[in-house]
């Protein structure tokens, strides 16, 4: 009876549809199965809200499609075998392939259907302990370019704090669709009578209640913001004690912001010049209360680095950093840290992007995913032969997919742990279940506010490995068990807490969450920041000595630069809507009437001119591939005309067939995903 | 009693209502078959969501020939019962705000029915545009902002 009644009491727990986290409450029906899901009230990050995704978990869960067994090729089939058999094969194989082409023959690539965070750090646990440098993860192409761009400017990426501030700016982010909780700091901040500037090339949701809306070429962003600083400084409107005590460089960042004038920043974004002295007006009376967030829009381009380094600026400018109502520069919860970069440090190893992006390692310690995929084919700078790949699916979101696939087809040995069979987990030798987030217990961090809190695990599935059961099983078959010691993912988050202000105990019994610490403002008066310098860096001697730019340089788009008459349209990718999550649940039954397909969006004056009505399928062609894909012609305020813009994730139509692998920020190497130059046919 | 309000201020037609409206109701996503409609106009840059406010004298209600229209005596949410619906739509026509709906694959009608007094719509509305709230609580709230902007344009010491 007990065991009954606790099979089907409701659960308090976190969503994990996307990386927001938000508490939830999860019911059981009679049988124990999980039967919906409810926000729970008394959370302080989603204060009782969660997004329509959140109840779309049970689908996820539930699905009959859900891989249950482990699986392995056996010529063009399928055979179903036994997990211990499939560990120890994949285990015989992987020490087979190490013992003959060395230690960084193999990879280990995370991708994001079975959160972030605590399982990429356990993943690369496993890759440092495994003795190769060739860490991958999405993390190549989304994320990093702002973490990076950020921390070389502040040593860390400081969130916005919309609820206090008094001008609030959007680059390329659209959170309704990709950070919902954000929103609603948004409105509070307008509900106090906030500004708020949406810079988009797209009417994005939130643009919708935008009091400027701007709309710059695609990839123009940085000559949008060197032209905002040049008018704060130009007007004497910065904040001088700010910058005089806490900052380096700032002679540098005044003398190139110089260029951008209000009509040469028009000429570059075509921005009216009037709307740059507008925003920089608006900025100058809200400072300090300027917050500013950068999307993954900004992302995807080859100077999206130093893109984000000329916005990041801008909150020093206006003496924003860590202030209310600017930006928060978070304190972290402090807890262990999973990933061996101390004991293994593995130097004497060369990674297989032939250390191409030194940036990119230094920050995140990973290889770029671009260039590692070209060693799988090329054998240069030596050959990738095997790859453990968990919960990531690069045929779908990695540019230049035809490729990718070809790569992923000529490894010795790939293993995929996945929810679903993708189309990546196609191309496998073997392919394992993985657990969803209510199969899990983990850590969440909520930076802004400065609480954690620890997910339940809801149910279990025997034969469905949660990812520690997975690392632990397969380190123990390889002789490295010892960094692998806890007995399960409990054991494993009491741990990680150990040596925090964070009891374990009370973590697991606090549907709220804990605040680990108070949060404190402008501790740069009296902390060094994490920056080569301890201040905030207009100007980065760590770059220059790499041999990159000192300032944050703004460089036009290879469309722009490069302008072919062929190819007349600039494509952007990868806008996110409100049931999807990257390429997640396109294929979820009871999300598809919403979310039915594939589509690029247009303006109305484009298809006029190419004769295309709205719903008709056209072919829509790089300099790498095509794809055919139906038209939605949106209203001419929803977009920029020549450009256009299609979701990726679409097996029926992929976007990233057209994506550019080949042109990559020289800075971290992530590559061209939007403003890709293109055509448009109609199909006849 | 408790109704949702819509506050076009703050709405984004971010379409988390609609959906979670059609989850609720029949188990998919779709805003075919949501009570709640949002509609977004770009020219005029407004987004206006619109759902029953349960009127006290309900039209709808006064017009079914059917009976199949009645008021919940926990939650008052207007209601529409679907197995005596006949389809013929009169309460469509009589609602001046459009809140109520016709499911053309089960010929009847629907429309808000609150979630029996625990609205799901309000629940995935981040921006804050809906809430689940008393009239008067609304209206108070209504009234508060309207006083804040005369007592700014007519107070005395505002250029302290
Ligand atoms: S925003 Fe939605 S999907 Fe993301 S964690 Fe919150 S409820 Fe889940």
């Amino acid at each position: 009876m007990t065991e009954m009644l606790k099979k089907t009491a409701p659960v308090n727990t976190f969503c994990r549809m996307c990386d927001n986290h938000c508490a939830i409450t999860v019911y059981r029906d009679g049988s124990g199965r999980i039967s919906s899901i409810d926000a729970y009230p008394d959370h302080p990050w989603n204060h009782g809200r969660v997004c329509a995704k959140a109840g779309g978990a049970v689908d996820i869960v539930n699905h009959p499609d859900r891989l249950l067994r482990p699986l392995k090729r056996t010529g063009s089939s399928w055979q179903e075998i036994d997990l211990k058999q499939a560990l120890d094969e994949i285990a015989e194989r992987v020490s087979r392939l190490q013992d003959t082409f060395g230690p960084e023959s193999m990879s280990v690539w995370k991708g994001e259907a079975t959160s972030f965070n605590q399982q990429e750090d356990l993943a690369k646990r496993f890759c440092r302990a495994l003795g190769t440098p060739n860490f991958l993860s999405v993390d190549s192409l989304c994320f990093c370019t702002r973490e990076i761009g950020y921390s070389l400017v502040y040593g860390s990426w400081p969130k916005p704090d919309f609820s206090n501030a008094e001008c609030m700016i959007l680059w390329g982010a659209n959170p309704p669709a990709a950070h919902p909780p954000m929103t609603r700091t948004i409105m509070e901040g307008r509900e106090r009578g906030a500004k708020l500037i949406v810079i988009d090339p797209r009417l994005s949701t939130i643009a919708r209640q935008a009091d400027i809306h701007v709309q710059p070429k695609p990839g123009t962003d940085g000559a949008l913001a060197w032209g905002l600083a040049h008018q704060l400084i130009a007007n004497n409107w910065y904040n001088k004690d700010f910058v005089e005590n806490y900052t380096v460089g700032f002679e540098k960042v005044a003398a190139y912001a110089g260029d951008f004038t209000p009509d040469a920043v028009e000429a570059q974004t075509g921005v009216p010049a009037d709307t740059v002295r507008t925003i920089a007006a608006l900025m100058h009376k809200a400072s300090p209360r300027v917050s500013q967030y950068a999307g993954n829009g900004v992302e995807h381009y080859e100077n999206g680095v130093n893109n984000v380094r000329a916005i990041a600026s801008l909150d020093a400018i206006c003496g924003a950093f860590d202030m209310k109502g600017g930006s928060i520069n978070a304190d972290g919860l402090g807890q262990q840290s999973l990933k061996l970069y101390d004991e293994i440090p593995l130097t004497q190893l060369r990674r297989a992007d032939g250390e191409k992006f030194p940036v990119l390692h230094d920050f995140r310690q990973e290889c770029n995913t671009m260039t590692a995929l070209n060693a799988i084919l090329t054998g240069d700078p030596y050959s990738l032969r095997g790859m453990i790949m968990t919960a990531g699916n690069p045929t779908m979101t990695n540019p230049n997919s035809e490729k990718v696939k070809e790569a992923l087809s000529a490894l010795d040995l790939f293993v995929v742990r996945d929810l679903f069979m993708t189309e990546t987990a196609q191309l496998a030798d073997y392919v394992l279940p993985a657990a969803t987030f209510l199969e899990r217990t983990e850590l969440y961090t909520y930076a802004p506010i400065q609480t954690v809190s620890m997910s339940t695990r809801v149910q279990s599935i025997p034969g469905v490995q949660d990812e520690y059961q997975f690392w632990h099983d397969m380190a123990h078959r390889l002789d490295f068990g010892e960094h692998f010691p806890w007995a399960d993912e409990a054991d494993l988050n009491a741990w990680l807490l150990k040596g925090t202000d964070v009891d374990f105990h009370d973590l697991q019994n606090s549907a709220k969450g804990i605040q680990y610490k108070a949060i404190q403002r402008q501790k740069w008066r009296h902390r060094p920041l994490s920056t080569p310098s301890g201040k905030v860096e207009f100007a980065s001697a760590y770059l220059a000595g790499l041999g990159y730019d000192e300032v944050a340089r703004y460089k036009p788009p290879y469309y722009a630069s490069n302008p072919k008459p062929e190819y007349p349209f600039s494509l952007i990718t990868g806008a996110r809507n409100h049931l999807g999550y990257h390429s997640s649940y396109r294929g979820v039954k009871r999300f598809q009437p919403e979310v039915s397909g594939p589509q690029m969006e247009m303006h109305p004056d484009d298809a006029d001119g190419l004769g295309v009505v709205d719903g008709e399928t056209v072919k829509v062609s790089s300099a790498i591939g095509s794809i055919d894909i139906p038209v939605k012609i949106v209203a001419r305020q929803e977009i920029i005309r020549s450009v256009l813009q299609a979701t990726h994730g679409w097996k029926e139509a992929n976007i990233n067939k057209l994506t550019h692998d080949d042109i990559l920020d020289p800075i971290d190497g992530f590559p061209v995903q939007k403003g890709i130059a293109v055509k448009v046919e109609r199909i006849r | 009693m408790q109704i949702v309000t819509v506050n076009p201020r703050k709405c984004v037609a971010c379409r988390h209502c609609e959906s979670v409206c059609s989850f609720q109701r029949r188990g998919h996503y779709n805003h075919h078959d949501s009570a709640i409609r949002v509609n977004h106009y770009p020219e005029q840059a407004a987004c206006i969501p619109l759902t029953c406010v349960h009127c006290a004298e309900a039209w709808c209600q006064e017009v079914c020939p059917a009976a199949a229209i009645s008021r919940d005596a926990k939650t008052n949410a207007v209601l529409i019962d679907a197995t005596r619906c006949i389809g013929c739509k009169m309460c469509m026509l009589a609602c001046p705000f459009g809140a109520i709906n016709f499911d053309s694959s089960a010929q009847s009608c629907f429309k808000c029915d609150l979630c029996n007094g625990d609205p799901q719509c309000v629940k995935v509305c981040f921006p804050g545009a809906l809430n689940f709230e008393r009239e008067e609580d609304a209206a108070r709230a209504n009234r508060a902002r309207h006083d804040n902007r005369m007592a700014a344009q007519f107070g005395n010491r505002n250029h302290d």
